[in-house]
């Protein structure tokens, strides 16, 4: 388990030198606000469709945002080059960066979480399984952030390929239209975005108990958080080359 | 025993350039070995395979037995690296940085403050322990750049280009520095454009040029190596022309340098005589004369081929400002 102690090092490294700064804190969380002052308290949409799907974009445009930006940084400072010179491998590296972003995505949740559902008086089901789904999706959207700054050689890079990501699924998860409530094509097609599994296994949560449907969404995040993390490992380790 | 570092047949590509050509090269425990050459030559190239940041396209590499390739992990737990350009957090205090670096090379967390404290000391860094690196002069951040590589107590040390950036002061106190820890018995590998800086402080001395290595031998064989020559260096109180030095007998080269000529000759004393003359033809005086041993800088040009000129980055006083 030492590469897990290590992995948690990198990771609370990255949380100091990255996480806690003001303008990265809020960067995350003015988006999401500003869509649920337009949507709910219009009373455009339900409240309670609209939190879940909130909680998880805030979670995506906080952890994935942040973390982009850190790989950038630390290739840019030559940081990197202390990490990869260091006795840990690349997964150990990609690990503890896509965990920094599971210590700040329950922050940043509940930042937006306990506030929507005071004012919304919206009751959170069960409060473990939704703080399960916010881990899951901090450490999904996290490691993205990893995998998509793996080729950014510059933070507006970075940024760009972030953002053909996060927009997408921003509108297409599920977020602010019910999935059932889309065509089908399109339907089949939201099952490619991890934010989609997120949205639902927060939904599923805020009503209650488990169901097949959220152990399913978060079987579907684990696989795909693996998958990122291994690639990511790969694309550091051809970094060598 | 173990060699602490042994390099065979290391050839690396970049696309379609040829950055490292057949290199092999070993280096002795507990001895400052020192890789010469021009920028772009492939030192930093060599120092990146050798720390594992970079994968060679063919050949191997081992520090203290461990393949850099195959047992990457191994090798690194007992190697230090201190890169070109000082790579601590700036967001971090320096003490912050050298506990960070303790964390990544496993030093048993019972030993981590003391032994932070005590390179905070060795580097006398210790009042700045509380400082963020953002506000440490550019010697500071090197020497707390070092000081972090020798966190774990490593057996090999790289430091690639240690002084370049550094005022005269810093610097010297960093050749101080790596001296004291030849004497801890710890290996010191160096890539350096500084050849003065090679000569004072290696064991051994590799030159590479155009990726190949071009010698290989302790500083002082390779200045007996250009021992058939010797170097003059004249001044005069007037202009003179390249040329008309050239002509003056027993004169092998010529070389302007600052308001010095530096005369490759087969014989000294031969010379002084036509120096004598030509000044007196001329109605100029000799306001300098020196008789010099070759450098390391005269053993590298001869060897490479390259005159003063060509080799513009070589350097021997010069820093950077």
């Amino acid at each position: 388990m030492e590469w897990l102690v290590r992995a948690l090092y990198i990771a609370w490294k990255d949380v100091r030198v990255y996480y806690l700064k003001a303008p990265n804190l809020t960067y995350g969380l003015m988006m999401p606000v500003a869509l649920y002052l337009a949507f709910g308290v219009t009373g455009q949409l339900n409240p309670g469709t609209l939190i879940s799907g909130l909680v998880s974009l805030v979670i995506l445009f906080g952890t994935m945002s942040i973390e982009a930006v850190a790989v950038v940084m630390e290739k840019q400072t030559r940081t990197m080059d202390r990490l990869m010179a260091a006795p840990v491998s690349p997964l150990t590296i990609v690990l503890g960066k896509a965990l920094a972003g599971t210590f700040l995505g329950p922050l940043i949740a509940a930042a937006v979480l306990l506030p929507l559902t005071l004012y919304s008086g919206e009751s959170i089901g069960s409060p473990i399984l939704v703080f399960l789904a916010i881990i899951l999706s901090s450490f999904t959207f996290s490691a993205l952030g990893v995998l998509v700054s793996s080729y950014a050689r510059w933070v507006p890079e970075a940024q760009m390929y972030a953002n053909f990501l996060r927009f997408p699924m921003a509108f297409l998860a599920g977020t602010f239209v019910p999935l059932e409530a889309m065509p089908p094509w399109l339907q089949t097609a939201t099952r490619v975005l991890p934010l989609t599994y997120s949205v639902e296994a927060l939904r599923s949560a805020m009503g209650g108990g488990v169901t097949p449907t959220y152990i399913l969404d978060m079987v579907v995040l684990a696989l795909f958080s693996a998958a990122v993390v291994a690639a990511s490992a790969l694309m550091l380790e051809r970094s060598r080359d | 025993m173990t060699d602490a570092v042994n390099v065979d047949h290391l050839t690396k590509h970049y696309g379609g350039l040829l950055a490292l050509d057949d290199v092999s090269f070993k280096v002795k425990q507990g001895t400052v070995f020192g890789l010469l050459g021009p920028n772009g030559a492939g030192k930093t190239t060599t120092i990146r395979i050798l720390t594992g940041l970079t994968r060679p396209s063919g050949g191997t590499a081992t520090v203290m037995g461990f393949d850099l390739t195959r047992d990457a992990v191994k090798a690194k737990q007992r190697i230090g690296v201190v890169p070109e350009s000082s790579n601590v957090y700036e967001e971090m205090t320096a003490a912050q940085n050298l506990i960070f670096a303790a964390q990544l090379y496993n030093v048993p967390r019972a030993d981590r403050a003391a032994r932070a404290r005590e390179l905070l000391e060795l580097f006398s860094l210790e009042d700045r322990a509380r400082s963020w690196v953002s506000e440490l002069s550019r010697g500071m951040r090197r020497r707390l750049t070092i000081a972090c590589a020798l966190i774990h107590r490593p057996e090999v040390l790289f430091l690639d280009e240690p002084t370049t950036g550094l005022d005269v002061q810093s610097a010297r106190r960093l050749r101080e520095s790596v001296g004291g820890l030849r004497d801890m018995g710890v290996t010191v590998f160096l890539t350096t454009h500084y050849i003065e800086e090679a000569d004072q402080l290696c064991d051994m001395v590799a030159m590479i040029n155009r990726g190949r290595i071009v010698a290989l031998d302790s500083p002082e064989n390779l200045k007996a190596g250009v021992a058939g020559a010797r170097i003059v260096e004249v001044s005069f109180s007037g202009d003179v022309a390249l040329s008309d030095l050239t002509v003056i007998g027993g004169v092998l080269e010529v070389h302007r340098l600052g308001d010095k000529y530096r005369l490759t000759v087969s014989g000294a004393s031969d010379v002084y005589g036509g120096l004598v003359d030509y000044a007196r033809a001329r109605r100029i005086n000799i306001t300098g004369l020196n008789t010099l041993r070759p450098s390391l800088e005269d053993a590298f040009l001869r060897i490479t081929g390259e005159t003063p000129g060509d080799a513009e980055a070589i350097k021997t006083h010069g820093r950077d400002p």
